[in-house]
């Protein structure tokens, strides 16, 4: 498969809307063609050929980001069903937001809103996630309804807010109010876990290694029980290429806290145990 | 055509389209997945009463299924989608659900789909919980021991019921023994279920009846205490016909497991007894399949061994 390669030239430090990116490889859009493209740098407007080289047809075959870096936002945003980003560096705020099932990797971290209201798809994250990965946008009523993200590093806070649906899989560790408001879905991590932990939290699943250090009072324990469904969840968990392959295939022994029933939340979290 | 000393008769099966679902039932052993098994294929014989045939396909392997586990596959056959799905639910609902330890999983896969979770979910009480794992939805129903997993739906596909083979022998004791010999060969195969006691039939039927309210009835041309009547078409020495009806997914599953089950008594030959074997041959008006006998024994040697 040979790969169409973009590749950033510019310096500035303002910040950049990538959606041209996505919906030039949506539409399969050829390089003169997605050159053109009008491009809002600041103040000034330019074309996506003044800021950036593009060595082939941008289309499902797979699309590369050479340079990028944090000032560039909405990379991966709306990918469709057989389309594939690799972003080489950092990616900024808002990145895979509605992907709609594409494949984006980002060999770097990314910032705020990552995944915000993706509906289906993947989001590989090889750094570090930051805060409000796989929520909402600001004032919507649904997060990430579909898809998975999975983050090599840390994510940030507020994790999983008001999350839908799909998957979140964290390697390292996860800020505060993780899962806050989330409607339905499931969180894991393999590391640590910050404060308030599935607050206002009406369904679905946080799947920890350890017990985080203040389970809120509006979770219940549920005692220890194995989850056959759980053989199902690590199955799919195992599929990607992360160290969530160490965990073996067959556990299905957790302790098990529901909440939040302060909001009559009836969602769970589950610490493995043995 | 004579195998062994065994006459083949120039007819053929006649056979029904239906719609057939697999599921696969786990537990936490053999023994409770069997009992899951069992109870959900009983009273399953034919859709004549029952509304659905159903029987054990095979034994699944840990390593082959979903959770894990042990598990036994299943297959259920109706007339049609609606009682299909209806009995799927209900035997479900009643027979797994109730089962210690027990989980359900889709056997098939596709874009037909039938409900499986979808409703027995309700049986938790607004406790159940859904998990979307890849592209199926599985329910979690609280049980008194712990959580019943059960898929959403499960695929259902075209299939083929009423396949048949008739065994004639000298005496009861010889029609078992070719009977259990077929039985046991044809249950070695995937795709195909006998959904009768023991997979054996002693009460065939031929279709209609002298009474207005009964579609089928005791197919009296195969009965040895009606020898004397002229329609009978049992000789001098047989005392007492036998069938294995075969449900399949595909006509050549179908196929496959008659030729087995004909190959199966034809190794027993005339020295055990056994001196015919015909098919089920309505003259057409139960089903648009049409299984040769003797097509079957000369074509499928060469086409699956």
């Amino acid at each position: 498969m040979s790969l169409t390669t973009v590749t950033y030239k510019g310096s500035t430090k303002q910040r950049l809307d990538m959606r041209w990116l996505s919906q030039a490889i949506n539409e399969s859009t050829n390089s003169d063609t997605a050159k053109n493209l009008s491009l809002q740098v600041g103040n000034e407007k330019t074309n996506v050929g003044d800021v950036f080289d593009i060595s082939g047809p941008l289309s499902n075959q797979g699309v590369v980001l050479e340079n990028s870096n944090p000032s560039m936002d909405y990379l991966g945003h709306a990918l469709k069903t057989d389309t594939e980003l690799s972003v080489k560096g950092d990616a900024g705020h808002f990145t895979g937001a509605e992907l709609a099932g594409g494949k984006l990797i980002i060999d770097g971290n990314v910032q705020d809103y990552a995944g915000c209201s993706m509906s289906k798809g993947l989001i590989e994250i090889t750094g570090n996630g930051s805060d409000y990965l796989g929520s909402a946008y600001a004032g919507a009523k649904k997060g990430m309804s579909g898809g998975t993200i999975l983050v090599h590093g840390n994510s940030g806070n507020f994790t999983g807010d008001l999350l839908r649906r799909g998957t979140i899989m964290v390697v390292g560790n996860i800020g505060d109010y993780c899962a806050s408001r989330m409607i339905a879905g499931t969180i894991t991590n393999l590391g640590t876990i910050g404060k308030q932990v599935g607050v206002g939290m009406r369904r679905g699943t946080i799947l920890l290694p350890h017990k985080p250090k203040d389970v809120l009072t509006g979770f219940h324990d549920c005692g220890r029980h194995n989850l056959g469904y759980l053989t199902l969840l690590l199955h799919e968990l195992r599929q990607y290429q992360s160290t969530f392959q160490s965990l073996h295939p067959m556990r299905r022994r957790v302790q098990r806290y529901i909440g939040d029933t302060t909001v009559s939340g009836q969602g769970e979290m589950l610490i493995w145990i043995g | 055509m004579i195998i062994n000393g065994v006459e083949i008769e120039d007819t053929f099966a006649e056979a029904f389209s239906m719609r057939a679902t697999r599921v696969i039932i786990t537990a936490i052993n053999y023994k409770w997945a069997r009992h899951a098994a069992e109870t959900m294929t009983g009273f399953a014989t034919s859709v004549i009463g029952c509304g659905v045939e159903a029987g054990i396909e095979k034994v699944i392997g840990n390593h082959e299924t979903p959770d894990g586990r042990p598990g036994i596959s299943v297959l259920l056959f109706s007339t049609d989608k609606k009682t299909l799905e209806k009995q799927l639910q209900t035997r479900i609902g009643q027979c797994v659900l109730t089962c210690p330890t027990t989980a359900v999983f889709p056997g098939m896969e596709g874009e037909d789909q039938i409900a499986l979770g979808k409703n027995i979910r309700y049986f938790g009480d607004g406790f159940q919980s859904s998990k979307k794992i890849g592209d199926k939805r599985f329910w979690r129903i609280p049980v008194m021991d712990g959580e019943f997993l059960c898929a959403e739906t499960t695929g259902y596909q075209k299939a083929i019921g009423g396949g048949n083979i008739l065994v004639f022998a000298r005496g009861i004791s010889h029609a078992l023994l070719a009977c259990e010999a077929a039985i046991d060969a044809i249950g070695m195969l995937p795709n195909i279920i006998m959904p009768f006691p023991g997979g054996g039939v002693r009460s065939g039927s031929k279709v209609g009846s002298k009474y207005k309210f009964l579609n089928a009835s005791t197919n009296h041309p195969f009965c040895p205490t009606l020898k004397g009547r002229p329609d009978n078409v049992l000789g001098k020495n047989i005392e007492a016909a036998m069938e294995i009806v075969i449900d399949g997914l595909t006509k050549e599953d179908v196929t496959l497991a008659m030729y087995r089950g004909i190959e199966a008594i034809c190794d027993l030959g005339k020295s055990q007894g056994i001196e015919k074997i015909t098919g089920g041959n309505y003259g057409g008006n139960l089903g648009p399949h049409h299984f040769h006998l003797r097509e079957i024994m000369n074509e499928s040697y060469n086409r699956y061994i």
